[in-house]
């Protein structure tokens, strides 16, 4: 257990390392343009670093390693525990108010706050004090623009928060090159600082007009409790917000925000998508046979990973998976890496075949109720739970064994417990209930294909080491291994076809989350292309491959390069 | 002594060749000749001819006085410019006195607009002079095949695993034509336009990659489907702001990933094109990059700019190694076995070649090495040969070379050896058109096991087969 996190933690310290340095720069940057004096540029300079090594930068500087270090423990929070499982959508309304969540919404307007406030104060503007001294008369006035800025700060880190992590699943993408982290560095700081001048325009609007209908009630809060009166003309009216041009203010200030809160999210994207390079056979540290284990856990991606850049680029490392084991000659290696990985894909492929089941027992269930009069469609679910579903061949002597077995565990209690799950299915069909309580299918499906990448990686992977094993190995320790390697893949193939067959799966079912569809297409292709990085590769010898017939229908467009 | 004595003579006046099998070179009467008398490696290839009555008339700046010209409404023709040619065309129509006759505000806004605008993009070409020429223009001046913009085929690639060939015609449709259909199906939907490179994903049988005005047109074709002109549902577009006209796209040989360059941005983008994201690729100096090559065993890409620059990209840490041609931008390379990449600069008749690049003795002032020096000389028959070099092409297996000259219209085939780190050309054959035709493109067949096929397309819309068929017996 402590390795697992051991390569997590240690890559989020990194990330925080690398976020402070950024922040630091881009800080030193604004101070840099803000103060900027072209006709007296020694005055210029001078005062720029007068400010640098100031108590303000350094409390910026210690701010900002706090925020890290809180942005660090969501990402942890998020990013180790597996993907939850809420399918219904009142588990997933339920899910939305958890103590932690209600904990992240507060302390991300607490940090809009103080970024706010800080970044205001590196450009010398009077905007973290409420109050100020009454210009016609004696005494203290409210200062409203810092307490529309304040709250506008408070606001921005809300939406910030809401936007990123509740109403879109943060999902951590490996981008499919990887280049030096500097280089990644400089192209995304270009682009982050472009685009939060954009992002930022939307919830200042928002803010703008919370503020005009509401506004006046902080404000008498604040004047109530500080026993200070308004001197200016109110923000909450148009004109006067227009002209005191404070809204420009809050716009500068929210995109200082979002470009930092994105440059933080992606320099810890970078930090943490980098690649690792597992040993193949190794006493300490963690080999790739057990990263690959740890399935949907950050470091099973880092594993799938690193397989398929082995299997792609490294020589020396795929010579070590087809050596023998000293005593005893066994391709140990090979059989571990290969045993995790048809568990990914296998369990992958449980997963799909789950939801193409049910959707097929909801079809022929709607189809019985149509038409009564008519037999029920001859095919039992049964028929599709063996691994492969073939029109052309006759049911085989295993599956019908299935069935006998089956029908053997037909007792009482089974009896009672079907009867239950049957009424609380039904329970569930009802209108009002099944809105709330139903399962959604499209919801679970597209969970389990945002945990797709791994599993491409391990197909690519897998399929890179085959094709390398004609030349490379000598002891023939892959081609043994070829036709389940075959038949996991088609059998993923079929289940990943069968969720886009027109017909089998209900019309609610059908995704509208355009990175599901991506990512279903993504492995599709990913599947398919391994497959044919297979059968081209071993094309000559693939019929003295002792195949499944299934399998070897399902290879013969692959054969012949008609497969689309 | 120039390599071109080595060669065996051009066919004679009424001949043409068809094929070189097993060092005899084999030529037939232009009229009655027929390619299968000699060998039957090329009877199931796709017989393709790309004449100009195929061509659908697309709107061209020629055309367009065909059509009458009706009065629409002025906002109505503002509306349609803007859809349809931009804002800055649309600001110009508006700013015209002749045009915009109905208000003179507007027409005085508009006017100060473009200034504006003007004053930006003269900055903007000010810091970047290659941005200069338009689409078009970008794409003729770095394309390798002749005359592009008046070439009844602008490009081809075959398929690297199927007897199948994807051609981009004169009116930007891209037609396959494939050994086991009969018919052909045509791809072609409103964003394609300037086709400029086509590329096949490897280990995939539908997926083609056009490179376009626009950007990047991925095609999904179902090879088992009948209908001749796919619907452009099946056609993802890939496209980036600053991004076009994109010169060149190619697919990496494990088929994961696309590179797409184009001639007036300085990176090179690298596409998963299922996820549609694509990550740039840059560097500092160098201008626009015109085209990549990935090397067969895709560790390694070669990427020329259009300045004397060429970078070859190392795949696993995605770092560059930065090299400068002498005298001009590099033109064309290729690939072979072994990681050697050939390439030749603009405007000089020489091919050099680089091998295990940096790697193999560390040294930091190691050179490309001049392999074939292909000078302008005069046939006996009074051709002449040789000369700049156009593009080049290695067959898959290294063993045979065609290039394509910018001032001489007959192919010269070379055949190549490896051995001992040392790469021996030695002279093949010539291959010359029909009467006065002109070869406007080549490319080899990737799955041809007899040996290699090269095909040509020729100015007359006619598209050759010409193999060269090497068997162990002999």
């Amino acid at each position: 257990m402590g390795d697992k996190n051991e390569i997590f933690s240690e890559r989020l310290v990194k990330a925080v390392i690398w976020d402070i340095a950024l922040q630091t720069f881009l800080a030193t940057l604004l101070v840099f343009i803000i103060q900027i004096d072209v006709i007296h540029p020694l005055s210029w300079i001078t005062s720029t670093l007068e400010d640098i090594i100031s108590w303000k930068m350094l409390l910026n500087v210690i701010l900002l390693g706090l925020v890290s270090f809180f942005q660090a423990y969501i990402y942890g929070k998020y990013y180790t525990s597996p993907v939850p499982k809420y399918f219904t959508r009142f588990s997933m309304f339920l899910n939305i108010y958890t103590t932690q969540n209600l904990v992240f919404t507060l302390l991300y307007a607490l940090n809009g706050y103080f970024t706010l406030i800080l970044y205001s104060s590196l450009a010398k503007s009077n905007f973290n004090v409420l109050k100020k001294m009454c210009e016609d008369s004696d005494g203290q006035c409210l200062n409203e623009q810092s307490l529309f800025l304040q709250l506008g700060g408070m606001w921005i880190g809300l939406f910030y928060f809401l936007s990123a992590h509740i109403f879109n699943k943060t999902v951590l993408t490996f981008p499919h090159i990887y280049q030096d982290k500097f280089q990644q560095m400089k192209l995304v700081i270009t682009n982050v600082v472009a685009t939060g001048f954009q992002r930022s325009m939307k919830p200042v609007g928002y803010f703008c007009v919370f503020y005009y209908f509401w506004g006046n009630k902080p404000r008498s809060v604040v004047s109530d409790v500080y026993s200070i009166y308004l001197e200016d003309p109110p923000l909450d009216n148009i004109i006067n917000m227009l002209r005191s041009g404070i809204w420009i203010g809050l716009w500068f200030y929210a995109s200082l925000f979002f470009i930092s809160v994105n440059a933080m999210r992606a320099v810890f994207n970078i930090v943490l998508t980098e690649p690792m390079v597992f040993s193949i056979e190794s006493d300490k540290n963690l080999t790739l046979c057990s990263a690959l284990a740890q399935k949907s856990q950050f470091t099973g991606f880092l594993g799938a990973q690193d397989f398929r850049i082995l299997a792609m680029t490294d020589q020396s490392r795929r010579l070590q998976i087809f050596t023998l084991s000293q005593p005893g000659g066994h391709p140990r290696n090979w059989n571990g890496l290969l045993e995790n990985s048809l568990i990914i894909i296998k369990e992958f492929s449980n997963q799909l075949e789950a939801i193409n089941s049910d959707s097929n027992v909801n079809g022929i269930k709607d189809v019985s109720k149509r038409n009564l009069l008519n037999e029920s469609p001859k095919s039992s679910p049964i028929g599709y739970s063996g691994s492969l579903r073939n029109m052309a061949s006759y049911p085989q002597a295993l599956d019908i064994k299935n069935i006998q077995e089956n029908r053997e565990e037909n007792t009482f209690v089974v009896g009672i417990k079907k009867e239950f799950n049957n009424f609380v299915q039904r329970l569930c069909q009802k209108p009002g209930i099944n809105y709330f309580f139903g399962e959604l299918t499209d919801t679970k499906l597209k969970f389990i294909l945002l945990q797709a990448q791994p599993v491409m990686w391990t197909c690519e992977g897998l399929a890179h080491i085959v094709a390398y094993s004609l030349k490379e190995d000598k002891y023939g320790v892959v081609q043994n291994d070829l036709p389940i390697i075959l038949s996991a893949l088609i059998n993923l193939k079929q289940n990943l076809e069968k969720l886009s067959k027109p017909g089998l799966i209900p019309r609610k079912q059908i995704l509208n989350d355009s990175f599901a569809i991506r990512s279903k297409t993504a492995i599709l292709s990913v599947v398919k292309r391994s497959i044919y990085k297979i059968v081209i590769t071993f094309s000559k010898y693939i019929h003295e491959i002792p195949l499944d017939p299934d399998v070897q229908l399902a290879i013969q467009p692959f054969l012949v390069c008609k497969e689309p | 002594m120039s390599i071109f004595q080595g060669f065996p003579d051009l066919p004679g006046p009424n001949e043409t060749a068809f094929c070189k099998i097993n060092e005899v070179y084999c030529c037939g009467n232009v009229r009655h000749g027929n390619i299968s008398a000699f060998t039957n490696t090329t009877n199931h290839h796709p017989k393709i001819n790309v004449t100009r009555d195929l061509h659908h008339h697309r709107l061209s700046d020629e055309n367009i006085s065909m059509y009458i010209n009706v009065e629409d409404k002025f906002l109505k023709k503002i509306s349609s410019v803007w859809y349809n040619q931009g804002f800055l065309e649309a600001l110009s129509i508006a700013a015209d006195p002749s045009i915009n006759t109905e208000s003179k505000l507007l027409a005085v806004a508009a006017t100060y607009a473009l200034k504006v605008a003007n004053a930006f993009s003269t900055f903007r070409y000010f810091l970047q002079p290659h941005l200069k020429d338009i689409g078009p223009k970008i794409v003729s001046k770095y394309s390798r095949t002749r005359s592009w913009g008046a070439s009844s085929v602008k490009c081809m690639a075959w398929h690297p695993h199927a007897t199948k060939i994807a051609i981009a015609t004169a009116d930007d449709g891209v037609r396959i034509y494939s050994s086991d259909v009969s018919f052909v199906s045509t791809l072609k939907c409103k964003s394609q336009s300037h086709v400029s490179s086509l590329s096949w994903r490897p280990y995939s049988a539908s997926e083609l990659a056009v490179g376009c005005e626009q950007g990047v047109i991925v095609w999904t074709v179902d090879p088992n489907s009948m209908f001749t002109k796919p619907s452009s549902s099946n056609a993802v577009i890939l496209k980036r702001s600053g991004h076009s006209p994109v010169t060149d796209v190619s697919w990496s040989p494990n088929g994961d990933v696309l590179i797409s360059c184009c001639g007036a941005d300085t990176s090179m983008l690298v596409w998963d094109v299922a996820m549609e994201t694509a990550v740039p690729l840059r560097r500092v100096a160098g201008g626009g990059i015109v085209f990549a090559r990935w090397s067969l065993s895709s560790n390694k890409i070669f990427a020329a700019t259009s300045s004397i620059i060429f970078r070859v990209w190392d795949t696993k840490s995605w770092t560059p190694e930065r090299w400068c041609a002498r005298g001009c931008r590099v033109v064309t390379a290729c690939w072979g076995p072994n990681d050697v990449v050939l390439f030749a600069a603009k405007g000089e008749p020489v091919v050099y070649a680089l091998r295990n690049i940096g790697l193999l003795n560390g040294a930091k002032d190691s050179k490309a090495q001049p392999v074939l020096d292909v000078t302008k000389v005069e046939l006996v028959s009074g051709y002449t040969i040789g000369g700049p070099i156009l593009d080049m092409c290695w067959d898959p297996s290294g063993k045979y070379l065609a290039l394509l000259f910018e001032e001489s219209h007959i192919i010269a085939v070379f055949c190549t050896t490896q051995m001992m780190m040392q790469l021996n050309v030695s002279p093949c054959c010539y291959i010359s058109g029909i009467d006065n035709e002109v070869p406007s493109t080549i490319a080899f067949q990737q799955n041809f096991t007899e040996g290699a096929c090269l095909t040509i397309a020729w100015s007359s819309g006619r598209v050759q087969h010409f193999p060269i068929v090497y068997t162990d017996l002999y």
